[in-house]
């Protein structure tokens, strides 16, 4: 950094820069810190508020409070006295986390248990229809995100029906399958890349098709399957409108608990809100950043090339 | 034998995969079976189901099952065409995919460009914080701008509009103070009366909607611009300048051509999603004020589970899927989707 500056100032002062040229970059990166300033806003909003408790937020002028008020109070009020943890705080009474780890654990393990070998088949064996099925979860993945609300009407009737619908074992299922079409893609073109050559390799030396898979493929495909893992995490812990429809109060998820918290248009509690928020948002987008270079190459579909 | 080593181990191992063809057809199958039947009791079975619902007199929950619903035919459709309502749903629906389309385009467009342009320091760092949006959970995302769009006084949008109230009369009140010979007032039409009930009137809520909409939409189309922008060859725009193309000139005819594909295929994928949108406006006031918002999945979801319609709002759900249908065969068609599958 010091040492741009340096070189610059020295370039500047040779004339191999000219002072004009220097301040058109000046402008058009403040130009450009401005409109990232504006885009991140509602963010940075959010984070402010939660540190907020008893400033008066959204009762009088400013739009954040006095940095030297803030405070965890928001916070404490989520962990120790909200659903959050434990049902309205007391120790003992699973709350809302509880019942999104439920879930989460449901869909994350019953994904996985279809997921891998599915991938593994669409990777490395040739049978017919494959191409179709992979068509299938290509354009489910890309266009049909909100044909599990079209559908949602008719399962929640035969769960009604079936006596299913207040089931968070059920909800953690039902996540499961509609993860499987991206998460098995993206393993998928992860398998692809593992040279063919290795399974000949422990072939030659004699391995079984399940020794080739147990001790080649699994092993290789750690790090997709750690990506895949992940994501079928966050399915099972962001979704909402399934939940809200499926579940009853005792069973509200996490995501359903910060809907009920801002659902009253004049008296919402901001600050508890906003705390809330980032304790349920704040972790998994962390986690969501690590694995980016996934999400990019998870959006590479033939038609982006150009 | 006189092939290498390397070719025989090769041979060998060709062999063994091949006598194990026929069994393995059989093994493929039953590995990526339970995936596709877990998703399809869950996805195709619903929407066959649903296409059966559509053509009974299903009212509630309760009577779908057990033979209490019986078949009606097309009745529900005539019915369903034929509700004003209806064509104020599908026509907000195609508003809102239109407007906030256009707004999301030039938006990530702007932002591509501002973000890979040799006058801008730091732009590697400055786009990693600009996709942060879409690390976010969606219903933390639709939370967030309902809160910003209070329509309480002191509701940050509100605060923000009274900023630029005072901001305006402040410019004012030195107009007035430098032009001493006449007295100058904030003219009423650069002034916003606040508070604003942003989601108490018809298009300030369809405002909202569009805002929010592109605020979570514009990462994903900036990701596949910039990654289109930075493909365009630097030869084209240094010949464009070497014959004199000023910047516009440049951005018509070298930048937006080289783009034009990818842009098209992110427009399609996130046209359809537009269309889908059901949190937005169901956590924000359930598609109001009254119904004049409802986008398609809200009015049918609103129809089965609040207003018990079931039979009725399946039809709804049902021409709902038609249209992702077609959005699906737009994006193989238009898109090239999945062109690299295989």
């Amino acid at each position: 950094m010091l040492e741009t500056i340096t070189q610059t100032v020295e370039q500047v002062r040779t004339g191999r820069r000219t002072i004009g040229d220097l301040g058109k970059t000046g402008i058009g990166t403040v130009g450009a810190v401005a409109m990232l300033v504006v885009l991140m806003f509602p963010v940075y909003w959010i984070v402010t508020a939660s540190f907020s408790q008893g400033a008066g937020l959204m009762s009088s002028d400013g739009l954040f409070a006095d940095p030297a008020t803030y405070n965890l109070d928001a916070y404490r009020w989520v962990l120790f006295e909200s659903d959050f943890v434990f049902d309205n705080g007391e120790v003992g009474e699973p709350g809302a986390l509880f019942n999104s780890l439920i879930v989460v654990f449901v869909t994350v393990s019953v994904s996985l248990s279809v997921i891998i070998p599915g991938a593994y088949a669409l990777s490395r064996r040739k049978f017919a229809g494959r191409e179709k099925i992979l068509y299938g979860y290509v354009l489910f993945t890309q266009v049909g995100a909100g044909l599990s609300i079209a559908t949602l009407i008719a399962l929640y009737a035969l769960f009604v029906n079936l006596g299913l619908s207040n089931n968070l074992l059920v909800l953690g299922v039902f996540y499961a399958a509609g993860a499987i079409p991206f998460n098995t893609w993206l393993l998928k073109t992860f398998m692809d890349n593992i040279p063919v050559s290795y399974e000949e390799a422990a072939i030659v030396d004699g391995a079984s098709q399940w020794q080739v898979i147990r001790e080649v493929i699994l092993p290789l495909s750690k790090p997709g399957i750690a990506v895949v893992l992940i994501f079928t995490f966050l399915a099972g812990w962001n979704e909402f409108i399934i939940a809200q429809t499926l579940l009853r109060p005792e069973n509200y998820t996490l995501s359903v608990e910060l809907y009920s918290l801002a659902a009253n248009e004049y008296e919402t509690p901001w600050t508890e809100f906003a705390a809330f928020a980032s304790l349920f948002a704040l972790p998994v987008a962390i986690i969501y950043f690590a694995t980016q270079s996934y999400v990019e190459s998870g959006l590479s579909f033939g038609g982006m090339e150009g | 034998m006189s092939t290498s080593f390397l070719d025989r181990v090769t041979d060998l191992g060709h062999r063994r995969l091949r006598a194990d063809r026929t069994s393995r057809d059989l093994f493929g199958y039953l590995l990526v079976g339970p995936g596709i039947a877990l998703f399809l009791s869950f996805m195709l079975f619903p929407i066959v189901f649903l296409i059966y619902l559509s053509v009974t007199d299903a009212t509630h929950a309760g009577t779908v099952i057990g033979g209490e619903a019986s078949l009606i035919g097309v009745d529900n459709y005539v019915a369903l065409f034929t509700d004003t309502q209806f064509w104020n749903s599908l026509g907000i629906t195609w508003l809102f995919v239109a407007v906030s389309l256009l707004a999301k385009l030039v938006v990530a467009v702007t932002i591509a460009v501002v973000l890979t342009h040799s006058r801008v320091r730091g732009k590697r760092y400055m786009r990693a914080i600009v996709i942060v949006p879409m690390g976010f959970p969606e219903i933390f995302r639709v939370t967030i701008w309902r809160g910003l769009f209070s329509s309480a006084r002191f509701g940050p949008l509100n605060e923000i509009l009274a900023m630029y109230n005072g901001a305006v009369e402040r410019l004012v009140g030195v107009v007035d103070a430098v032009a001493f010979f006449v007295t100058i007032e904030a003219p009423g039409l650069l002034l916003v009366d606040i508070p604003v009930a942003w989601l108490g009137g018809r298009w300030s809520t369809f405002l909202a909607y569009v805002t929010t909409e592109v605020w979570m939409a514009y990462p994903f189309m900036v990701i596949i611009i910039v990654s289109a922008l930075q493909d365009v060859p630097m030869e084209l725009h240094d010949a464009a300048k070497v014959d004199g193309a000023g910047y516009l000139h440049r951005f018509y005819h070298v930048t937006l051509p080289a783009i034009k594909r990818p842009v098209m295929f992110a427009s399609i994928l996130t046209a359809a999603a537009s269309f889908q949108q059901f949190l937005v406006p169901w956590v924000f006031n359930r598609g109001g004020p009254g119904r004049q918002n409802e986008l398609l999945l809200v009015y049918g979801f609103r129809e089965a589970i609040e207003l018990n319609e079931y039979a009725f709002a399946s039809a709804i759900m049902v021409t709902a899927i038609a249209f992702i249908g077609m959005f699906m065969w737009l994006a193989v068609k238009k898109g090239r989707l999945a062109e690299g599958v295989n």
